[in-house]
């Protein structure tokens, strides 16, 4: 069967008008949820249940700033991001090595040990609630930084692993030979050589970690306690006031809860791609 | 720079990758204080040779030695070697400066004597200007530089070239060819360095030590190499086009001479080694070309002509069946329309066996 070519100009004005609309529209629906939290928090707190909703009034701070200022609200922010940050870094340190090693040495096994690893990650959470809510108490672990710092770790080192072997055998070994030639030992090998060339390998499993982390709410729950509960507890502890739901409260813990995740997301990105696709597309990151 | 200088003996080295042997049983010496080429074709085994002098690759059997110190099981950081790789190694993030002191910091040198080498290396590449710029700011011949640079600074005894000019565009290719000229001429060090590129070969080497299927199969001067290559492959792979081979069909014989009548008048006088020639090989620039006729040469029939780099032409030449390249000046190329008269030089004329060798 003969076919004739014919190429049509794809950049037809019309089709891309109509893609651009289709985009926004979708972009827009999927964040009107947001939007409406958003608003609800910079709305003055007696409009809140307004029918129809007022889309026209004037933004108040207010709730905002009850909300911060309620009993433990602060607490429990300073609490997210003390277990999330250290626990993520803790685990890219971790994780680096092990890529490394998985990357360059290649033990026996290596693909089995690389499933196994993310192979924790197939188990429903709450299948391991009762067993480390258990293991915690033995160990004393409940309700402590430390406890929820090395499970947050445990829980953020098989996606990272994953993402920076993926990296680590895209550099050359050649980074690694150069410095055997020059007399370096491994660890300059690895920290400075090879880890300069996977810094997005290494922001990508960050904001991938601290995604999961920040929006953590099972383990947080059960293994934390009121010293170290996060916001995502907080949010659900703190959702009824005094027998009803206070939806300004709500609303503005939401917007504060979901704008640091927001911020990192927005700057960086241009890595979730690359982290996405597990060092295959790299890019100019 | 001061450092002791060591040859490289290598004796029945042999490198095999399952069933692939990609260093058959070399015996080869790099004599100190000169730069020897490896070169030949991909997969000809150069790269791996490299690698074991560099202690990256074990070898199957056989053993190296840097002057009388056997380093066969030595590791790669005891060498004392600089290496340069095909993709220029930086540390990024890091100036200039900084590149070139990091392995001589972590040698535990003198912060003076640091900075002495670092000065002195970067005026040798003349990179002093560039010294406080951020490599991400270099292009990758001057990257590459830098990773030379490293390589001296540490003032091994022996350096390691491997394809360092490969990844370069073609720019920065000529600029850095320049300038590995010109250090090596200041270098004392004993120099290996591997292409498959003839013309860095010839620009470079003090010695070729041309490879073929995991041997090296000769090893003389650029000039020697070229213009008397000691097998077919020599002939064959060296120069651009390579040399044309004039089989056993086309070849008169006597007990002492040896002739091609299709293409030349006069009579090789060999002596005995008449017996044993299969083919004659003739550089295309070993032929005379005339648009009118001329006694004593033979026409030709013109069935291509092209111009090549640096203005010369490039004629297929058909001699009643017998095809050969010929190369003539810009000149004359444009004379040549599609009869010639040639003539061949005989004392450019090389002298193959049935085994390819040289005889």
């Amino acid at each position: 069967m003969s076919r004739s070519l014919n190429f049509k100009p794809s950049n037809d004005r019309a089709t891309k008008i109509t893609l651009t609309f289709a985009c926004w529209t979708t972009a827009i629906l999927f964040f009107l949820p947001i939007a409406w939290i958003i608003a609800t928090a910079l709305k003055p707190k007696n409009t809140v249940l307004d029918i129809p909703p007022k889309v026209l009034f004037v933004p108040t701070l207010q709730n905002l700033i009850d909300a911060l200022s309620f009993s433990n609200t602060l607490s429990y922010f300073i609490n997210s991001i003390i277990y999330s940050s250290i626990a993520v870094l803790l685990a890219i340190l971790v994780s680096f090595l092990a890529a490394y090693s998985f990357s360059r040495f290649k033990p026996a096994g290596t693909d089995f040990l690389m499933f196994l690893l993310l192979s924790t990650r197939f188990v429903p959470a709450a299948a391991f609630v009762i067993p480390f809510f258990q293991l915690f108490n033995i160990l004393k672990l409940k309700d402590s930084f430390l406890g929820l710092i090395i499970f947050y770790t445990m829980f953020s080192i098989p996606f990272s692993v994953w993402i920076l072997k993926g990296f680590i055998d895209g550099v050359s070994t050649k980074f690694d030979e150069t410095g055997l030639v020059y007399g370096a030992k491994r660890p300059h090998i690895m920290f400075k050589l090879v880890l300069p060339q996977v810094r997005s390998g290494l922001v990508a499993a960050f904001v991938f970690n601290i995604i999961f982390v920040w929006n953590e709410f099972l383990f947080n729950f059960q293994l934390g306690g009121l010293k170290t509960y996060g916001i995502p507890v907080g949010l659900f502890t703190s959702i009824t006031k005094g027998g009803q739901v206070d939806w300004s409260f709500v609303a503005s813990i939401g917007t504060l809860y979901v704008l640091p995740l927001a911020l990192v997301i927005y700057f960086f990105q241009r890595y979730l791609l690359v982290g996405l696709t597990f060092g295959t597309v790299r890019g100019e990151v | 720079m001061e450092s002791p200088l060591f040859d490289i003996k290598l004796n029945n080295l042999t490198k095999k990758f399952d069933s692939f042997t990609a260093v058959n049983n070399i015996n080869f010496t790099i004599p100190k204080s000169s730069v020897t080429v490896l070169l030949g074709p991909s997969g000809c085994g150069k790269t791996t040779l490299m690698r074991m002098i560099a202690g990256l690759e074990k070898p199957t059997s056989g053993s190296i030695f840097f002057e009388e110190h056997e380093v066969t099981r030595v590791s790669t950081r005891r060498r004392n070697l600089g290496m340069v790789f095909q993709y220029p190694v930086i540390y990024r993030g890091t100036s200039v400066k900084r590149n070139l002191e990091l392995p001589l910091l972590s040698e535990g040198l003198e912060k003076q004597v640091i900075n002495d080498r670092v000065h002195k290396v970067a005026e040798l590449l003349g990179i002093s200007d560039s010294l406080n710029k951020l490599v991400e700011e270099l292009d990758n011949g001057t990257r590459q530089k830098i990773a030379v640079g490293r390589a001296i600074a540490r003032e091994p005894n022996i350096i390691l070239f491997d394809e360092p000019i490969t990844n370069i565009d073609i720019n920065s290719k000529l600029e850095l060819k320049r300038s590995l000229k010109e250090l090596f001429g200041r270098l004392s060090q004993t120099i290996v360095y591997v292409t498959h590129d003839q013309t860095e070969a010839m620009t470079l080497a003090d010695q070729i030590a041309l490879m073929q299927d995991g041997v090296i199969t000769q090893c003389a001067p650029p000039s020697e190499i070229y213009s008397k290559p000691g097998n077919q492959f020599a002939g064959w792979f060296l120069g651009n086009p390579g040399m044309n081979f004039i089989d056993k069909k086309h070849l008169t014989k006597t007990d002492s001479t040896v002739g091609a009548p299709t293409l030349f008048s006069q009579t090789l006088r060999v002596g005995a080694r008449a017996r044993d020639v299969a083919v004659l090989g003739i550089r295309a620039e070993s032929v005379s070309v005339s648009t009118k006729e001329v006694s004593g040469a033979k026409p030709a029939r013109v069935l291509r002509k092209s111009l090549g780099i640096g203005g010369q032409y490039l004629l297929d030449l058909d001699y009643a069946g017998l095809v050969i390249k010929v190369r003539v000046s810009h000149a004359m190329g444009r004379e040549v329309s599609d009869k010639v008269w040639t003539t061949v030089d005989s004392d450019n004329i090389s002298l193959f066996d049935e085994n390819g060798v040289v005889v």
